[in-house]
């Protein structure tokens, strides 16, 4: 299972698995977004490499208009893949419970 | 246990559903769990993804190993790819130089404990352990 939807104060919110089944369903709805993304995971259970290319995709795409992605609420073990990644020199990471 | 799973990504969740069912009934820690969804997830995606000429469903045999569980994964009918020789990424890489792709294969060898390779019979057989540690 996995979800993706605007939230009420703007933010995008994912939820459950983001694997490489999902990841097609992520990006066309990262396609639509424009300006400062804040992506909140608190519900983000698991990411693997391909919702790792779909983040990488959307924040470089947003980076080259002046804004880009904000992580928020991340877990710690998503934290692991993100650091392992390099992601965390890549992205504004806020983990969860901060 | 084992299954075999058609050559489709839709497969994943009945991956997940193995797996969940392998931790319930070897009573692994939960935190294993995630990198065992990785790497299994890893290994599936790129055997469908680059063995596209076989139309042979993918083995996935989980199995109690002394130090935590042992998973396999086999191919059929497939030419050689040794995932473990794969090309690194450069993680340090800044925004500009960072593509998607490669990373499944690098965060496999990076998080399980061991990882071996054998190529047989035209078949890519793939083990890797991840220790309950």
């Amino acid at each position: 299972m996995f979800e993706i939807e605007l939230a009420d104060d703007g933010s995008v919110v994912v939820e459950g698995r983001l694997d490489a089944a999902q990841a097609v369903k992520a990006q066309t709805f990262l396609d639509q977004v424009e300006g400062q993304c804040i992506l909140d995971m608190t519900k983000l259970e698991y990411i693997s490499s391909a919702g790792l290319g779909v983040l990488l995709k959307t924040h470089k795409r947003l980076m080259g208009v002046g804004s880009g992605i904000k992580l928020i609420n991340v877990s710690h073990h998503i934290h692991d893949i993100f650091r392992y990644s390099g992601f965390d020199k890549l992205f504004e990471i806020i983990p969860a419970g901060n | 246990m084992e299954r075999k799973f058609k050559r489709d990504f839709s497969e994943l969740k009945n991956i997940v559903a193995m797996t969940e069912a392998v931790f319930h009934d070897m009573g692994l820690q939960p935190g294993l769990r995630n990198v065992v969804d990785l790497a299994t997830e890893e290994l599936f995606v790129n055997m469908v993804t680059y063995n596209t000429e076989s139309n042979e469903d993918i083995l996935i045999e989980m199995v109690p190993h002394a130090l935590g569980l042992e998973v396999r994964l086999t191919d059929y009918d497939v030419e050689r790819f040794d995932p473990t020789s794969a090309a690194t990424v450069d993680v340090n890489a800044p925004l500009d130089d960072r593509i998607p792709g490669g990373l499944g294969l690098y965060l496999v060898m990076k998080m399980v404990d061991s990882i071996h390779y054998e190529y047989r019979n035209r078949q890519s057989k793939i083990t890797f352990i991840v220790d309950r540690k």
